[in-house]
């Protein structure tokens, strides 16, 4: 029972993450592929805030997921201007600069030995040790990170997001600032993606580089293709789906020598078959252009 | 030391260019981004790994230069071939559909992953060595340190740039490539077959990356992930250089490969990955079209 709350905390974090990433990727056209930069940078400075400075994890949360906006900002203002591949590239080596940031600057981060012994969560003085109660949290936040997106979506802001995405110089000619615009779903993708790495960090209650490689970003734009490319529903479906099928593997007595590359080796095929087939991913209606 | 970090940065280049030239090729003809080419590098060296090892136990831990031969040849046309099957089992189905660049990247980037955790699936994840007999002491000149592999990967690197330079300039098919490379449908006009061009390309810039990657586990180990840092500097090494430019994806390699090891002279040595990707992103900013390229409108890039 521990077991399968604690798979349905983890799925709860990667929904908050493939919703954030959606927003990006599906419903403004941005390939984001380093989106796993954002919660490395939220669940490091969360972290580094509670175990250094003893901040409660609430505050940590919020700083962290406003650092990772900041980040959002410094990265996104150079890469919103570039086009298709190279933004896709660009993403793809700042989310690799973050992990080489996280794995070297050892005096801060402790390198490639983690960060032990982070601080849970409390709540009116008691600590939250009991799994349930993370779980509630999460969903708290997975519902929060739906009704934001949603709103966001299915406003004037939102419409703007689709036009770029369908013809943005179509929408440039109509005196959109479609810069502007990126660069502010950028941020909130980011914002959120901080969320999730604080929540994880929280958690797990330790943290190392390895939980936020590339690979790391892929398995998330894999969920927001897989569920379905600008559709809510599509990204919680992606999210639960590819966070419970590799325990799959697991209960079928794999080790994980064997069971850690047949995931990734059915990751990469999923990623071909589905450009293939149905590029628009289950439940999505667009495509890349 | 500076003269060190010079040579080690030249040699490092060359495989770069290596990598960044077989990726040019195949740009030109297809234009987009087949990631999967650090896979084809990383194949290469497992290829030869097998053939090395297989010679080693037949022949009683003795391999000669017979048996070299065969596993570099090996080597080589197997990454030629695994080009050619990626472009015919996944690339081809998209250019059908006349996929975007951004599905031609992304189903890239799938093929590398799978056949990456496939190798790791079959030889492990660790690290695995090429080399046979003890590690000789390289030759000093001038206070530099150079071995012999290093000798040999500059000089074969260097004959195969002249090389597929002159191929792609003096012969009949060169400039069959150079026509497809402009523009598609005018080729198919005057009666070349853009497909064959496309598998050509393939096969061409697979069989480079196969060569780059056996000479690195000359020069280093072989493990499943090499072909991914190899990959992105190639990539990098193209688009610094002017993407699509053959001369320019060498300039760029060397220059890369000389700034990174310059780099580590004033930074750690882990922060290597980082200096290469700062300068991309410089590149994409102030000169996207590179060193080499011509600037074209705008909204290509």
């Amino acid at each position: 029972m521990e077991y399968f709350l604690h798979i349905l905390v983890i799925a709860g974090i990667y929904i908050i993450l493939s919703l954030s990433l959606n927003l990006i990727v599906g419903y403004t056209g941005l390939p984001g592929l380093g989106h796993a930069a954002f919660s490395c940078i939220g669940a490091y400075t969360s972290s580094l805030l509670a175990l250094n400075m003893g901040l409660s994890p609430w505050v940590g949360l919020l700083i962290g997921a406003c650092v990772a906006a900041l980040c959002g900002i410094i990265i996104g203002y150079p890469a919103v201007r570039l086009k298709g591949d190279y933004l896709a590239l660009a993403t793809f080596g700042l989310g690799l600069i973050v992990y080489s940031i996280a794995k070297n600057w050892v005096s801060l981060t402790r390198g490639p030995m983690g960060l032990p012994g982070i601080p849970g969560f409390s709540a009116f003085g008691y600590q939250l040790s009991e799994i349930w109660c993370y779980l509630l949290l999460v969903l708290a936040f997975v519902v929060l990170a739906i009704f934001v997106i949603n709103r966001i979506v299915n406003s004037p802001f939102g419409r703007i997001l689709r036009s770029i995405r369908e013809d943005e110089i179509a929408s440039e000619a109509l005196g959109k600032n479609t810069v502007k615009h990126k660069l502010i779903v950028f941020v909130i993708g980011a914002f959120f993606a901080g969320i999730a790495g604080s929540l994880y960090a929280h958690y797990i209650t330790f943290i190392d580089p390895s939980s936020f490689t590339v690979m790391e970003s892929i398995t998330i734009l894999l969920m927001v293709i897989f569920g379905g490319m600008g559709s809510i529903s599509g990204s919680i479906v992606g999210a639960v789906i590819l966070v419970v099928f590799p325990e799959l593997l697991r209960f079928l007595g794999m080790p994980s020598s064997i069971a850690a590359p047949t995931r990734q080796m059915i990751y990469g095929l999923l990623l071909v078959v589905l450009m293939i087939k149905r590029p628009q991913g289950i439940m999505g209606k667009y495509r890349f252009r | 030391m500076v003269q060190q970090l010079v040579v080690n940065g030249i040699i490092a280049g060359s495989i770069y260019a290596l990598v960044a030239i077989g990726f040019t090729v195949i740009y030109r003809t297809v234009k987009f981004f087949h990631l999967a080419h650090g896979v084809v590098y990383t194949a290469g060296a497992y290829f030869a790994y097998s053939v090395v090892s297989f010679w080693l136990l037949v022949f009683n831990n003795q391999i000669n230069f017979m048996g070299w031969l065969l596993a570099i040849l090996t080597g080589v046309i197997g990454a030629g071939i695994l080009g050619i099957v990626i472009d015919r089992f996944v690339y081809y189905p998209l250019r059908k559909q006349n996929a975007s660049n951004l599905i031609f990247l992304i189903a890239s980037f799938g093929v590398f992953i799978f056949i990456q955790n496939l190798l790791q699936l079959i030889y492990g994840a660790q690290i695995l060595t090429i080399r046979t007999g003890p590690i000789k002491e390289g030759h000093h000149f001038f206070d530099v340190v150079i071995t012999d592999i290093q000798i040999l990967i500059l000089t074969v690197s260097i004959f195969l740039m002249i090389l597929l330079w002159l191929f792609i300039q003096k012969t009949k098919l060169g400039k069959a490539m150079r026509a497809v490379s402009d523009d598609p449908m005018a080729a198919n006009i005057v009666g070349i077959n853009p497909e064959k061009i496309i598998l050509i390309s393939f096969a061409i810039g697979s069989a480079l990356a196969g060569i780059a990657g056996i000479l690195i586990s000359f020069e280093t180990n072989i493990e499943p992930t090499m072909g991914f840092i190899a990959i992105l500097k190639g990539i990098i090494a193209s688009i610094i250089g002017g993407i699509g430019n053959i001369p320019g994806a060498v300039l760029g390699g060397f220059f890369l490969g000389a700034v990174e090891n310059l780099g580590i002279w004033k930074i750690q040595a882990g922060w290597k990955d980082c200096i290469a990707f700062v300068i991309l992103i410089i590149f994409l900013l102030i000169r996207p079209w590179g060193i080499m390229g011509i600037k074209t409108e705008k909204e290509t890039i």
